[in-house]
């Protein structure tokens, strides 16, 4: 599942960088930014899980597991952090200092409830304004973003809810895999021939 | 126009319009003309000052993204170069528009 939205995420980074290119326009590059790190964490972290596995669990192979999962939060977190401060950018509503993100100097060695608390706030954010976006606009491809980004907020809440209940693993990553197809949706729409 | 609290009206906040962005507004009054579009018609339509399409004119003629058509009235068309780049752009500006960027 994280390696289709990895693809994904990289399709969509490569258009934000199409469109950077031509138009200049900073917050197109911090979309690129954005979803290289979102892809990257996917695959770093996606590799070590099929590491584990293939090692049979072994107890002496789930140490990457844990890196493949810091490596991962660090990645969204700086990805989403971005996308925020894209957001305020665009929207200018706050002081640009206001939106500086430090990442604080703790290393999650599995998944952790305050690491998935941080990265759903920052996902009900970019929610709010791609929401506010889509009510402005009323077009679909504005409603697919937001549903993307809240389904991705959905599954950051599933993960949380993972650290208490094994059970909402799965529900987690079918949430993630959601929003990304959802992503591609928009892209493909976006790409068809007029 | 929104009166202000003294009265007196106050403009709205102008939008800063890149060069692209003339550019593109150029070319969308001449596609919209039928591809052949009197420079009158693209002053109104692009909100122009003659100076300025004159020289906006010029450059996109550079570029070979229009032409100039005609032999007793001026007339502007795109070329094939900038049909195609009419297009791109406006894959592009739906994908940033879907994430609520303006290019």
């Amino acid at each position: 599942m994280e390696i289709i939205a990895f693809v994904i995420a990289v399709a969509v980074a490569y258009q934000a960088l199409k469109g950077y290119r031509l138009s200049k326009e900073r917050t197109l590059l911090y979309l690129n930014f954005s979803f290289i790190l979102l892809g990257a964490g996917l695959l770093i972290d996606s590799l070590s899980n099929v590491f584990v596995l293939m090692g049979g669990f072994h107890r002496g192979l789930l140490f990457l597991s844990a890196i493949g999962y810091t490596i991962n939060f660090i990645a969204q977190f700086l990805a989403f952090g971005i996308l925020v401060v894209a957001y305020i950018h665009q929207t200018r509503s706050v002081s640009s200092q206001a939106t500086l993100v430090v990442l604080p100097a703790v290393t999650f060695f599995e998944h952790n409830a305050l690491a998935e608390l941080i990265l759903m706030f920052l996902l009900i954010f970019i929610s709010a304004q791609t929401g506010i976006n889509y009510g402005v606009t009323k077009a679909k491809n504005a409603l697919l973003v937001f549903a993307a980004f809240a389904s991705l907020a959905v599954s950051h809440f599933f993960f949380l809810l993972f650290t208490f209940a094994p059970i909402f693993f799965p529900f987690a990553h079918i949430a993630q895999l959601f929003g990304f197809l959802l992503l591609l949706a928009m892209l493909l729409r976006v790409n068809q021939p007029q | 126009m929104i009166p202000s609290e003294q009265g007196e009206p106050t403009k709205p906040p102008t939008k800063y319009r890149s060069q692209l962005r003339i550019y593109v507004d150029i070319m969308r009054v001449i596609q919209r003309e039928g591809n052949q579009a009197k420079p009158t018609r693209i002053l109104y339509g692009a909100n122009l000052s003659h100076d300025r399409l004159v020289r906006y004119l010029e450059e996109l003629k550079s570029l070979a993204v229009i032409q100039e058509i005609g032999n007793d009235d001026k007339l502007y068309s795109m070329t094939q170069k900038g049909i195609e780049f009419l297009n791109n752009f406006r894959k592009l500006e739906s994908f940033a528009e879907a994430f609520g960027f303006r290019i």
